[in-house]
């Protein structure tokens, strides 16, 4: 028999912090995760010693990084274990810290999602496969063949993606944690230089450097260190699948039905029931895609919602408060753990100017390239 | 002058037409294009279950996007890629011979041969690059 991780012991957010998302430069990959993890065992009222484990979530900057900044918190032999996974590095280093704490294995554990853009590789030619397309196509021009075919199929506009980066842009002004900081109207945000398809410059997300630190802990853990309960996020569910082989149809949307579907059934709760959702739009079209993928939207209508405003803050639900990947920005390992910071933020009703009013529960989606995908979803203190 | 494959275990640069490479799964019957060889993807059939198996270079148009940026190095933007869902195989991703638009999805294309420069003295580089079909079947 197996079950879910929310069959087990309940797991609690306690604890969160960030290190700005910012364009690369000469701060240390070191600098940048101590910084997040002090202000994470700050705002959860625990000294470093209370940690049982730690996992890194880490994809560009370098191998065996962990033990060389965590042990400036006073090096206190804790397992400790890099997770990549592309894009959702920090948001399965989260699930392995949830898994640690579910199981008994801890009490006290932390995800930790921090990198420099300096090393980006992909597998495909350590495996030795050539296709037809080779490095003409890069990343965005998956994307841009997305956002054609889904203008083909519904009569969108290149404008209606545009309008996304409108909204993030938006949220991303007011998170003082984004890359972006600037609000834009759909003229600048359909400026050249037009990148691949419709996308332009500002409808692909900036990938940067930072740091997001999330301290999970178990009820025995609350009760032993005194944590603050009434600002301790339950994590209700996790869920983790890989790409199969979907015969032609859209294995990203395929993917995001597939294990958000999963994380919702195994919290109890329908996509109808959320109010807050941090979601993969490193692309424009990206976030039209998984709103409809999660239920959020009827297929092809989720342009005319955006338009509406019912993924505003504020609105029927809010589709990256932060900013999203495309204004907070995709420093890689960071991301998927800075999603699960913004909920923890928001669902607390810590989350000042840019506050969804409300806010009860969240869902938290990343993929990566290969393809995988990782979705958590987090209730508000009782 | 002798042609070579830009893309060398892909196609048969000598075919008057071009035709595609793949493998297909003698258990389950699924059609891979670029070939695999190590185990099948559907079905984790071993190797030896794995057939080469020419693929016709012929299909209709999913998706395309005009590129204007990309990874590689002496490559001229813009280029039209195309996603083709082949008539007998899988979707693939493969450069479209000329400019398309959105409004050109949904149409029947094949593959031409597209000279890529000189490779040497007596040899020139091509690659299959699709084209729309128009009206009489003509490319």
């Amino acid at each position: 028999m197996t079950r879910s991780l929310s069959e087990l012991r309940p797991v609690y957010v306690v604890g969160i912090g960030l290190h700005p998302y910012q364009r690369p430069g000469e701060t240390p990959y070191t600098a940048l995760g101590v910084h997040a993890i002090r202000q994470a065992l700050s705002d959860s009222g625990l000294d470093w010693p209370a940690v049982q484990s730690a996992y890194t979530g880490t994809a560009t900057t370098a191998m065996g990084l962990s033990r060389l900044m965590y042990r400036h918190l006073g090096a206190t032999g804790i397992p400790m274990a890099q997770v990549e996974n592309a894009s959702a590095s920090g948001s399965t280093a989260f699930r392995q810290a949830c898994i640690d704490v579910a199981a008994g294995l801890t009490n006290v554990s932390i995800a930790v999602g921090v990198d420099k853009p300096l090393q980006v590789g992909m597998p495909q030619r350590a495996a030795g496969i050539k296709d037809l397309g080779g490095q003409r196509v890069a990343p965005f021009t998956h994307f841009a063949l997305l956002a054609n075919r889904y203008i083909h199929e519904h009569g969108a506009t290149p404008e209606q993606f545009g309008m996304i980066a409108v909204k993030n842009a938006r949220n991303g002004a007011l998170n003082p944690n984004a890359q972006r900081q600037k609000p834009r109207t759909l003229e600048e945000v359909m400026e050249p230089p037009q990148i691949s398809g419709p996308l332009t410059r500002l409808q692909c997300c900036p990938v940067g450097e930072g740091a997001a630190a999330v301290i999970v802990a178990s009820e025995d853990g609350i009760k032993e260190f005194g944590i603050d309960m009434s600002r301790a996020v339950r994590v209700l569910s996790s869920a983790s699948r890989s790409e199969a082989v979907y015969d032609g149809e859209n294995f990203d949307v395929a993917l995001t039905v597939e294990t958000t579907g999963i994380a919702l059934q195994d919290a109890g709760v329908a996509a109808s029931d959320l109010d807050l959702v941090e979601l993969h739009d490193a692309f424009t079209v990206e976030e039209m895609l998984y709103i409809e993928a999660m239920g959020l939207a009827p297929t092809g209508q989720a342009a005319a919602q955006i338009a509406e405003g019912q993924f505003d803050i504020g609105g029927r639900v809010a589709v990256s408060a932060s900013g999203g990947l495309l204004s907070m920005g995709h420093p890689i390992g960071p991301t998927g753990a800075g999603q699960i910071c913004e909920l923890t933020t928001q669902l607390r009703g810590e989350g000042g100017q840019r506050q969804h009013k409300g806010a009860r529960l969240g869902l938290a989606h990343m993929v990566g390239v290969g393809a995988v995908c990782v979705a958590h979803v987090l209730a508000a203190p009782e | 002058m002798a042609k070579s494959p830009l893309h060398p275990g892909l196609y048969d640069p000598t075919l008057e037409h071009p035709e595609l490479q793949g493998t297909s799964c003698a258990k389950c019957g699924s059609v891979f294009f670029p070939p695999i060889t190590l185990g099948c993807e559907k079905c984790g059939a071993l190797p030896d279950q794995l057939q080469a198996t020419s693929i016709a270079a012929t299909g209709s148009l999913h998706s395309i996007a005009t590129v204007h940026m990309h990874a590689g190095k002496d490559i001229e933007a813009p280029f039209t890629i195309a996603e083709i869902q082949l008539d007998n195989g899988p979707l693939i991703r493969a450069v479209m011979s000329g400019a398309a638009t959105p409004a050109d999805i949904g149409s029947r294309v094949r593959a031409e041969w597209v000279s890529i420069g000189a490779a040497g003295e007596s040899e020139e580089k091509v690659e299959p690059r699709f084209t729309i079909i128009t009206e009489g079947g003509a490319a």
